[in-house]
């Protein structure tokens, strides 16, 4: 690649169940002022904005960024939105990643948000689903992945608890995320015991509802300087898809994630993605979902991904800390997670995580996606 | 579809479909504190540094997303900049005496009797609250005396949120693929699907053009209405918009013959019972409707296993 | 590289420097369309879905290039959730834009927008074959609630202020601005009827006369509904390629040389008054990145969401002075919207990516159009409400 691109300036609110206090515009100028302190800019020295957020049906406003592009002082400014469902905040990075790289900006603003507490969530993701053919039996997405996490124990002949050891670890280091708004320790017990809501997935291995925005600046090398002196190069970022009713589409990985990561590895010279990379941050939908991460990512061979969790490499103090902020169980504004975990692992790397700063981290590996679990895409950031 | 030519247009069923949901938005600081005041007949504005003032109050300035300094109240009365008429709706730009902005809001009077420049004043609806039709429009009001912004240094509490609902009905084009798969559900009661490029096993839903090779899809082929499970969860917890009684076992069912799958729903008793008796691999049939058949996925009422 | 930037020079001044010899230093990449597709654009496409209009114009672009999808490295599509009555609409139609196993993006805003950013993209050097995609279906739909939603939840929309409220009050100001008549409006309207007519990709009954368009129904006075743009069902696709793959599978490929876009407030009413300024915006940006000092081009094809919304980008284009738009769109000394431009044909959501469509075929092909030996164009995107955001390409060959 030929220009260079880095995370000079990170800013995210406080997420909430529910923030009566400010509208969608409100909330997104809140994060940006943050962004924007943390890379000691204002607005007149970014050059394009990229607004990224959930389905439209969320919160009731069609094209949202023209109406938060007041609120966030970009009148005038090359403004346009990306949407992916989970992966909007990603997809939104990545687009910002290539007015940089393509030289059409020096300096790109990306925030990405939801506010979910505006509208009935379930309900608008299952309109995801065709019309005709399934949309009056989808629950959102959970009956769908609740399903895939099911098949995926039986051929492997896995229980619930691996998954339920993914939502105590991540519950667990919410706690001292201070954007997080979800704080409470659960035991592996507890998560087994919690209510099915589409079984086999429990009350405890889903995220919250919430509201939120995080915004980065991201910056031409030439630039960067003006913000930090350690940026968090991107050194590598791709996200690929899988049409949603192909007959071979697997249920044990996630192929389209398995291909992003394998060009972003190449991009970024990673070889060994369990020994080379200090911190990951993952966006699991459901705690299900990390346990396909560990696999697609090749973090563990094909079907270990229940040993993995098991053996503690993934907790704070293992080898591949994963999620340490938290990951989507301390707050889930799901248009927004995607920067969320890029803001996580740049900090990480940058040496100044609000979270859990992991000794020493230089390389980190983020993941986020949505869809039908259809939409992944992965990045490698280092300092 | 692509290379031959179409005859007469032809009169073609759609297939209805509805997104209805309510909402709880959250207008935020300004917005909130003037839905707020408008049982007060108070038109809250905004003041900024400059000493600009800006109705009805916002936020974030128009022009560059500056915060303003504080509220104030604008006069009633104020002068038409602009004007138009839509679906006989007269819709009018005003701009409020002592104000720097125009805004949007509806004109009591006839498109005819209007010129730029008149003098308008605000006509209130005292059965509405919480919204801006608290004031019905703006009538035409050529001796109002001009008025003058005022302070405004205490207010109501801001409402955290107003109530919204969004209503989207759509008339969907079956398509020939769609079309004909719908038909025989209907007329025949089977499924049909299409063939995979160089392969027996059909496409369900069927499509022109294969989602993977992207190349066209081969001849009709009838599939059973037997099936294995592919995967399934059980659906507990209660949604808005559900169609169906929880507890309820979501089914991605792929009938015998086809290779993708049908997403539909086995009634169930208890939990515990579906853990064990639908799984992956289930074996599992249509029961069809009692009633008419409409051509819809619907017309399969749910699955049911096949007791080995 | 101080040269490249004055000290203390706006953004948009450094941005305004980066032009052609930059761009060989800087290593970026110089893209070129390749081939284009479109369906025929009919009110109503009531025998085909969605993925049927994308599936036909993802398999009709590689005819002729040489091309196949498995050449192309990524693909961007336009389309709206609102539009299609479907949350994350791309996901479901990734099969039948190709995106299968590929990089795929949705930008949720008109097509030009999407080749914007898979232009970028090559650039960058990260890719160098990309097929960009823009469709939708308004006949399914209400459209006027597409637009509504768009605006702002408490204030204006309640009253019913809208796109329909915003073109009619945009052209109240131009009429009184520039002396035009209803009847020059309306002669305007059907002109490009009748182009698109001609043109064989638009699907229309009857061309309309300029009384037809005087004596339709009132739209937002003062405008009749003949005299906005008229929303049609149907897709397109662009596939755009680095330089060395563009000159070797085409044969005379227009490259894109400059971008520009810029989006105005969300107000309305607080918009410069008379003028499209975020339109000029997005031209300066886009001439000065392809090192123009003038709009000096043979042809351009041009957006808008009414006669007058097409004036006023005419006139922000730089093609002609303030109110002077009219003369421009009919002189004949740039032909602008040989087309017929948005306003017979204006699939939401893909109306600039066919603007882009048809410039290209008119620089690349000029036999068909003609003769001559064209070297310029201008193409011009907008969305939302009353023209809030803007988009503006130059294209040589």
């Amino acid at each position: 690649m030929g220009r260079h691109v880095g995370i000079v300036g990170v800013g995210q609110t406080h997420h909430a169940r529910r923030r009566t206090d400010v509208s969608q515009a409100g909330l997104v100028r809140e994060a940006v002022d943050r962004a924007l302190a943390d890379a000691k800019l204002s607005m007149e020295d970014i050059d394009t904005v990229v607004v990224a957020t959930g389905p439209v049906l969320f919160a009731a406003v069609n094209q949202p960024e023209k109406w938060v592009v007041d609120a966030i002082g970009a009148q005038g400014k090359s403004v346009v939105r990306l949407t992916s469902g989970g992966g909007a905040g990603f997809a939104g990075a990545l687009a910002g990643y290539y007015q940089v790289a393509g030289g059409f900006s020096e300096r790109t603003l990306v925030v990405a948000y939801d506010k979910l507490s505006e509208g009935q969530l379930q309900y608008s993701i299952s309109t995801l689903y065709d019309p005709f053919w399934g949309r009056e039996f989808a629950v959102g997405i959970m009956g769908f992945s609740a399903a895939y996490w099911r098949a995926r124990m039986d051929v492997l002949g896995h229980t619930e608890e691996a998954a339920a050891m993914v939502a105590a670890k991540n519950r667990k280091n919410a706690i001292s995320n201070p954007y997080a708004h979800v704080k409470k320790e659960v035991t592996v017990e507890e998560v087994l015991n919690s209510k099915p809501l589409c079984w086999p997935i429990k009350l405890l291995d889903v995220p919250p509802i919430s509201d939120g925005a995080a915004a980065i600046v991201l910056s031409s090398e030439k630039m960067a300087h003006h913000s930090t002196s350690r940026p968090a190069w991107i050194r590598g970022m791709a996200y690929c898809c899988e049409a949603d009713n192909a007959p071979e589409r697997s249920l044990m990985l996630s192929e389209p994630l398995a291909i992003a990561s394998r060009q972003v590895y190449r991009a970024a010279g990673i070889t060994n993605p369990r020994r080379q990379f200090d911190v990951v941050e993952v966006q699991e939908p459901y705690s299900c979902f990390e346990l396909n991460y560990y696999e697609s990512l090749g973090l563990c061979p094909p079907g270990q991904a229940a040993d993995l969790i098991a053996s503690g490499a993934t907790q704070l103090d293992g080898d591949i800390p994963v999620n340490p902020s938290g990951g989507c169980m301390g707050a889930n504004p799901i248009g927004a997670v995607g920067v969320i975990r890029l803001i996580e692992a740049a900090t990480q790397v940058m040496g100044k995580n609000e979270s859990h700063q992991i000794k020493d981290a230089k390389t980190a590996l983020v993941q986020s996606g949505g869809g039908w679990a259809n939409l992944r895409g992965c990045a490698v950031l280092s300092a | 579809m692509f290379s031959a030519p179409d005859s007469y247009p032809i009169d073609l069923p759609t297939f209805h479909s509805e997104i209805n949901l309510p909402y709880t938005l959250t207008p935020g600081r300004a917005a909130g504190t003037f839905l707020a005041e408008v049982k007060n007949r108070r038109i809250v504005a905004s003041r900024f540094a400059s000493g600009q003032v800006v109705a009805p109050a916002q936020d974030f300035s128009s022009t560059n997303g500056e915060e303003p300094e504080a509220f104030v109240e604008a006069p009633h009365t104020g002068v038409l900049t602009a004007f138009t008429r839509v679906d006989g709706q007269v819709i009018g730009f005003i701009r409020l005496d002592g104000c720097d902005n125009d805004f949007p809001h509806r004109i009591l009077a006839e498109l005819d009797d209007l010129s730029i420049g008149q003098r308008v004043e605000a006509h209130w609806d005292d059965s509405v609250e919480q919204s801006v039709l608290a004031i019905k429009g703006f009538q035409l009001a050529p001796d109002a005396p001009v008025g003058t912004v005022k302070p405004l240094p205490t207010t109501e509490e801001p409402l955290g949120v107003i109530p919204y609902a969004m209503k989207l009905d759509y008339e969907h084009a079956y398509g020939p693929y769609y079309g004909r798969m719908f038909d025989e559900i209907r007329e025949n009661g089977r499924f049909m699907g299409v063939r995979s490029p160089g392969s027996d096993v059909a496409l369900l839903p069927p499509r022109e053009i294969d989602d993977v090779a992207h190349t066209r899809t081969g001849t009709w082929k009838a599939c059973a209405d037997t099936g294995t499970i592919r995967g399934c969860s059980i659906i507990n917890m209660e949604v808005y918009g559900q169609t169906r009684k929880v507890p309820y076992v979501y089914a991605e069912i792929v009938l015998d013959g086809a290779s993708t799958r049908m997403i539909h729903v086995i009634e169930i008793d208890s939990l515990e019972e579906a853990k064990e008796k639908i799984k992956p691999g289930t074996r599992v049939r249509a029961v069809w409707t009692q009633g008419e058949r409409k051509g819809r996925v619907s017309d399969i009422e749910r699955f049911e296993v096949i007791d080995a | 590289m101080n040269r490249f930037y004055r000290k203390g020079a706006t953004p948009t001044e450094r941005l305004h420097k980066l032009h052609k010899d930059e761009e060989a230093l800087m290593g970026l990449n110089k893209v070129g369309v390749v081939a284009t597709a479109q369906t025929e654009f009919r009110s109503a496409w009531n025998n085909a879905q969605h993925i049927d209009l994308i599936s036909s114009v993802v398999t009709s672009v590689f005819k002729g290039s040489g091309l196949t999808i498995d050449d192309v490295d990524f693909i961007i599509d336009s389309g709206s959730d609102v539009l299609d009555g479907r949350s994350i609409s791309n996901c479901g139609f990734l099969g039948a834009l190709g995106a299968h196993h590929k990089e795929e993006a949705r930008v949720e805003e008109d097509g030009l927008w999407a080749a914007l950013y898979g232009v970028n993209k090559i650039r960058s050097g990260s890719a160098s074959v990309g097929l960009i995609v823009a469709y939708s279906k308004p006949s399914e739909s209400d459209i006027d609630l597409y637009w509504n939603a768009q605006v702002e939840p408490f204030y204006q929309r309640p009253v019913g202020f809208g796109q329909r409220a915003a073109n009619g009050i945009q052209a109240q100001r131009y009429i009184a601005d520039s002396g035009v008549s209803a009847r020059d409006l309306a002669s305007l309207v059907a002109d490009r009827w009748a182009a698109a007519a001609a043109s064989g990709r638009v699907a229309i009954d009857q061309v309309p006369d300029a009384d037809a368009v005087l004596n339709a129904r009132e739209g937002a006075a003062p405008l009749t509904d003949l005299m906005f743009s008229r929303p049609v069902d149907g897709a397109v696709a662009v596939l755009i390629a680095r330089e060395d793959i563009a000159r070797r599978t085409s044969r005379n490929p227009s490259f894109i040389t400059g971008m520009g876009t810029s989006m105005d407030t969300h107000s309305v009413a607080v918009r410069e008054a008379g003028t499209l300024s975020s339109a000029a915006k997005a031209a300066a940006m886009a001439y000065r990145n392809a090192g123009w000092t003038s709009p000096d081009v043979d042809l351009a094809e041009i957006s808008g969401s009414s006669v007058v919304g097409e004036l006023l980008a005419i006139e922000a284009l730089g093609l002609a002075q303030a109110g002077q738009g009219l003369s421009a769109a009919r002189d004949g000394k740039v032909a602008i919207n040989r087309s017929g431009g948005a306003l017979p044909a204006d699939p939401i959501m893909a109306t600039g990516l066919v603007r882009l469509a048809e410039a290209s075929r008119q620089l690349s092909q000029p036999e068909l159009f003609g003769g001559g030996t064209p070297s310029r164009a201008i193409v011009h995107g907008a969305g939302g409400v009353g023209m809030q955001n803007n988009c503006v390409f130059t294209l040589e060959v």
